[in-house]
């Protein structure tokens, strides 16, 4: 299970790091785990990895923001962000038009489930205009999410909160994945 | 008038210092384990990073790449070497910490 978290951050770290740092830093990472790994236990290397690619996010997404075109890019971001809200809200209408009385939490996990694969291509398209807009998307969908968090007073369950941060924002940086030049060239 | 250059920041300069240090040996990981042993702050490789790059885009860091290793997953490691303009914004903002803290008690070495 921690293999997968570390494996989640770092993917995350190298979407994060510009072209010209990426190889580099996960270079860095992997060199310094094996060397943890054999001088103290592997656990506590992965344990100190993971905790590295997490820190790393912030100053590596700084950089990436304030390295481009940063005015086009955010443009494109905010077009994609109205595009994932009216997708959001057609979805919310769709199931409340067609839904049978349940659970409300089913139905915010149903709406998950269908909004993501839109909200990964909305990424991808954003993407594909300006390369950063997909992961200030992402930034955008969990400053949202943690001001909607902090402000609203309604009581959701743990998992359905943890639900809220991963999604939007992994599937806006899984649509930036998609647009990367490793992908795309043929 | 001639316009002085700002002083480094805080990490800026901090990372300047640890890639003088280091000489030819320095890249990302290095400079890290560097900061951390000189002053037992556990910075994060990627704000290593971000300021290193910063640091290139400013002209006061130049870098190159090295060759891909086994133990590196394939991967090269980047190389950064401090240009004459950084050791010069080096110099720089120590005169100006040391004429600020010139005269005041308690900041003087022991």
């Amino acid at each position: 299970m921690r293999g997968w978290f570390l494996h989640a951050a770092m993917w995350m770290a190298s979407r994060l790091a510009a072209d010209g740092t990426r190889e580099a830093l996960l270079g860095d990472l992997a060199e310094e785990q094996a060397l943890r790994a054999n001088q103290a236990s592997s656990a506590a290397a992965l344990r100190w990895c993971l905790r590295q690619a997490l820190a790393s996010a912030p100053p590596l997404l700084w950089v990436r923001l304030t390295r481009t075109a940063w005015l086009s890019t955010l443009a494109v971001a905010l077009l994609a962000y109205v595009a994932v809200g009216v997708v959001q809200l057609a979805v919310k209408w769709a199931m409340a038009v067609s839904a049978a009385p349940g659970s409300v939490y089913a139905y915010s996990l149903l709406g998950m489930c269908v909004t993501f694969p839109m909200v990964v291509l909305i990424a991808y398209v954003a993407a594909r205009f300006r390369r950063s807009a997909a992961v200030v998307l992402g930034a955008l969908m969990l400053t949202a999410i943690t001001l909607m968090t902090l402000l609203a007073h309604e009581h959701l369950p743990v998992w359905l909160r943890i639900a809220y941060f991963v999604v939007g924002p992994a599937a806006a940086l899984i649509g930036s994945a998609l647009r990367s030049p490793r992908l795309t060239r043929s | 008038m001639k316009r002085r250059e700002d002083p480094l920041g805080s990490l800026e300069h901090i990372v300047l210092l640890a890639t003088m240090r280091l000489g030819p040996g320095a890249y990302g990981m290095t400079v890290r384990r560097e900061i951390e042993s000189a002053t037992g702050r556990d910075i994060s490789i990627g704000a290593v990073y971000a300021t290193l790059v910063r640091l290139e885009s400013k002209g006061l860091m130049r870098s190159h790449t090295g060759e891909p290793t086994a133990e590196r997953g394939g991967r090269a490691k980047r190389y950064f070497r401090t240009t004459a303009e950084g050791e010069a914004a080096v110099r720089s903002t120590h005169e100006i910490l040391q004429k600020m803290s010139a005269g005041l008690k308690g900041l003087q070495p022991t």
